[in-house]
């Protein structure tokens, strides 16, 4: 049995190991969303690999543009590996303070009603 | 599985957006009625978390990758789908807004898939699976795998009404590599739960028939 705020370190921990890890080893290849595109499209097979240079989104109507500031949890393609971490673990302290900010705020407000 | 905004014309994004945000109500509600200053902690890790591991995509063979969505995880360990909703809405607004990881216009369809039907889904086919006899950790691993199956299919219909993919090719594709994806999700929900049951047995709801403080010597 481990203390509330040993459990929040630890989990704060494993999920920056697991951040980290995601920027050198995370596949590249396209997620299943992507990978049922480039089918529909005839860019791949269903169980063949998907092409270097394919792109999923071309069947979109393309509607709606966004730029986001951390494009695919990387600062640019200048940033590197390095951008890649700074973004991931940016990623990670940004929601651990959004889900505790949150859910105090929740938790906190119920007891004065 | 996170929709881009290329995928969906407008006007069907915004109804997407509408069902989402009465369940993201409920959610509130849910959070309001339920949430007690002792699972904060939880809320904290298991966003933080599910983050981290969403951005750490596996191969799963077939020119493919997948990661662990966590909808299925967060309403187990949480007691509730509308938990998912909650952790999964605030996960899905920062990857679309900060990592364009999921469009803006779809962050509903988004929140809808992973969210509520992920939640759904992976809630209460863990509780029928455990009611039925089934061993915990064998009932979350099977209930993460419905989970992110069903929420593909889900997604493939939304393609078709979308014009985006055609329907069986669609269905069949989406199908296919989330069944893979899918044992990603059930091994490490059902290793997640081992590992809370190991380290924090009171924080898993539903396990704490051992009255509350369970683990102190009194």
């Amino acid at each position: 049995m481990i203390d509330n705020k040993t459990f929040m370190i630890a989990g704060l921990i494993i999920a920056i190991i697991i951040g980290g890890l995601a920027v050198f080893l995370a596949s590249g290849d396209p997620d299943g969303l992507e990978s049922a595109a480039l089918f529909v499209q005839g860019d791949k097979t269903l169980t063949g690999p998907s092409p270097e240079d394919g792109d999923p989104e071309a069947i979109g109507a393309g509607t709606f543009e966004y730029e986001a500031p951390l494009p695919d949890y990387s600062t640019g393609e200048e940033g590197g590996k390095a951008g890649e971490i700074i973004a991931v673990f940016a990623g990670i302290i940004i929601m651990f303070i959004l889900g505790f900010g949150t859910s105090k705020l929740i938790a906190s407000k119920k007891k004065v009603a | 599985m996170h929709i881009p905004d290329a995928f969906v014309p407008l006007w069907q994004s915004a109804i997407y957006w509408i069902v989402a945000l009465i369940f993201v109500a409920l959610a509130l509600r849910w959070a309001r009625n339920e949430l007690s200053e002792d699972k904060i902690p939880l809320i904290a890790v298991l966003a933080a978390g599910i983050f981290a591991i969403q951005a750490f995509n596996l191969p799963v063979a077939m020119g493919t990758s997948g990661h662990l969505v966590g909808g299925a995880l967060a309403a187990i360990v949480l007691g509730s789908p509308y938990a998912a909703v909650f952790i999964l809405t605030l996960v899905l607004i920062i990857q679309g807004i900060i990592f364009g990881d999921g469009g803006i216009t779809t962050m509903g369809a988004n929140i809808l898939n992973m969210g509520v039907i992920g939640g759904f889904v992976g809630f209460y086919g863990y509780t029928a699976l455990k009611s039925a006899g089934a061993n915990m950790y064998l009932s979350a691993g099977v209930a993460a795998w419905l989970a992110c199956f069903i929420a593909s299919l889900a997604a493939a219909v939304e393609m078709a009404v979308a014009g985006t993919f055609p329907l069986v090719p669609g269905l069949i594709a989406m199908g296919t590599y989330h069944a893979v994806i899918g044992i990603i999700e059930g091994v490490i929900t059902g290793a997640i739960i081992y590992f809370l049951a190991a380290s924090r047995p009171d924080l898993l709801a539903g396990e704490d028939q051992q009255p509350s403080g369970g683990g102190v010597f009194a």
